[in-house]
């Protein structure tokens, strides 16, 4: 019977072979240069203009401004999490989907306590209403606005998908409660998570009243819905990539650099293929040195 | 410091449940198991906590008279479903009066919410065209010919459009589910491997 300790020690001895049996085709210098100048590349790529500049998912970069139009209007901001949930019983990728939400929750929380507009987050599920109280209440500390913090409210909205769109439908949450003023006031709406056949409706009614719309769902089914009624949307795999646009950093200025440098690889190679194939020029022969 | 050991138990925790996918290992599979349990134990816990919260919360609205009409409604709907699964001699769950409940009130309830789905989708429509009037334009108009294709004509003009609202649904429909559900998989494993490192906080 295999042991692991057996499987380690030929993993290892595996890796070592590998390496012992290798060696540097170049030489220092030659490796040098290459490193030089893809590190001159990067720095091409890279520049210092658009380090920072990233795409916009979901509107996320303009809701500093939603959000200041809507404290100055009186009006509030509403995020609901989907009708997944975390502790219900769905699948994987629907659980999944309410964890990549609460980054982003995190975010719109963070901007809502600096603004001072009150934030509604609803959801079907208890264990996500927890995790979004936390973050509501984590926000607050942050940004030192705890006696803003009671004019928030996580709400638990009740068992079942439709009780979700139910509620959207008739108001009863960001629309009914947090804008004060007439039926037209400056707010934000945001349904982020997984979604059922009931997401239209949840959006629907998310989005009756309020100034800007982000909606965000991986759903494939869903992203119809997404694209119809979200001023902002992050449809399939955006909502997962949504947190890391949001998150400052030399590690984003990396992996933006890294997705450029892909892309430019992507493009030799295509343009390369071509070249090849009408017989215009030998590269493979050229860097393999094979006729 | 705090968020330090939740992430580290978090960590933990992912990293026990997923060995124990890949290696057979009695004692593994028992701690996994119990972690398992200990997550059934506190969304019960949640739950009860959480339909708590709901009743607190609707009396005191009721106490300040907001909103009255859809507290009672709240309300009286937990206690329809709550008395009859708690009455003396009840089976709980599987209680005749429970069923009943559910199938005489919840599901009509759940299906009246749904059929809302025909008509208001004609309104979304109407949003879409208002927000972003192009790409919902071309959205519609791929509707409106898919809706053409599955029209029931007989003839040789059926057999056409048939054919081709089967190539329509194989290939071109196809391509983008398949390729969303590509990228939905591949971000999803790395928002999986995040969390699991506790790399997901935005602020702190």
């Amino acid at each position: 019977m295999p042991n692991i300790g057996d499987l380690a020690g030929h993993l290892i001895g595996l890796l070592g072979d590998l390496i012992g049996s290798s060696s540097a085709r170049l030489g220092p210098a030659g490796i040098g240069t290459i490193l030089l100048v893809l590190f001159l590349l990067l720095a091409l790529l890279a520049r210092p203009v658009t380090r920072w500049t990233t795409r916009d998912l979901g509107r996320l970069a303009t809701l500093r401004r939603s959000l200041a139009i809507a404290a100055e209007a009186g009006a509030g901001a509403a995020v609901s999490l989907g009708t997944a949930g975390v502790g219900r019983s769905v699948n994987a990728m629907g659980r999944l989907q309410t964890l990549a939400a609460l980054p982003l929750l995190d975010h719109v929380a963070h901007l809502a306590a600096r603004s001072a507009v009150p934030l509604e987050v609803t959801t079907n599920d208890p264990v996500t209403a927890y995790l979004a109280d936390s973050l509501v209440a984590a926000a607050h500390v942050r940004t030192e606005t705890t006696e803003r913090a009671s004019r928030s409210h996580v709400t638990y909205v009740g068992e079942g998908r439709a009780t979700e769109a139910a509620r959207a439908l008739a108001g009863g949450g960001g629309a009914g409660r947090v804008t004060t003023g007439p039926g037209a006031t400056q707010a934000t709406s945001h349904v982020l998570g997984s979604m059922g056949e009931e997401g239209m409706l949840l959006m629907l009614g998310s989005a009756a009243g309020q100034a800007s719309t982000t909606f965000g769902s991986a759903d494939v089914s869903q992203a119809p819905s997404v694209l119809l009624l979200g001023e902002g949307t992050l449809v399939g795999p955006e909502l997962f990539e949504a947190a890391s646009d949001l998150r400052p950093g030399e590690a984003r200025a990396g992996v933006l650099a890294a997705n450029r440098l892909i892309w430019v690889a992507v493009l030799v190679l295509v343009l390369g293929s071509i070249l090849q194939l009408l017989g215009w020029a030998d590269i493979a022969g050229f860097l393999v040195g094979r006729a | 410091m705090r968020r330090s050991i939740a992430a580290a138990l978090t960590a933990l925790a992912g990293l026990v449940v997923l060995v124990d996918l890949a290696i057979a290992n009695p004692a593994l599979s028992g701690f996994a198991g119990w972690l398992n349990q200990l997550l059934v134990l506190l969304a019960a816990g949640a739950g009860v906590a959480g339909a708590l919260m709901l009743v607190v919360r609707h009396v005191a609205r009721l106490a300040r008279r907001e909103d009255q009409l859809g507290s009672v409604a709240v309300l009286l709907g937990i206690g329809l479903v709550l008395l009859p699964g708690l009455a003396p001699g009840s089976t709980g769950a599987d209680a005749p009066a429970v069923r009943w409940v559910v199938a005489a009130l919840l599901a009509p309830l759940i299906a009246a919410v749904l059929a809302l789905l025909f008509p208001l989708m004609l309104v979304a429509a109407a949003r879409g065209l208002r927000i972003r009037p192009r790409e919902t334009a071309l959205m519609l108009t791929a509707a409106a010919a898919v809706l053409i294709l599955l029209l029931p004509i007989g003839g040789q003009v059926g057999s056409w459009l048939t054919a081709t609202a089967a190539w329509v649904r194989d290939v071109p429909i196809a391509a983008v589910f398949r390729g969303l559900l590509i990228g939905v998989a591949a971000t999803g494993a790395l928002t999986a491997a995040r969390i699991l490192l506790g790399s997901d906080a935005s602020y702190d």
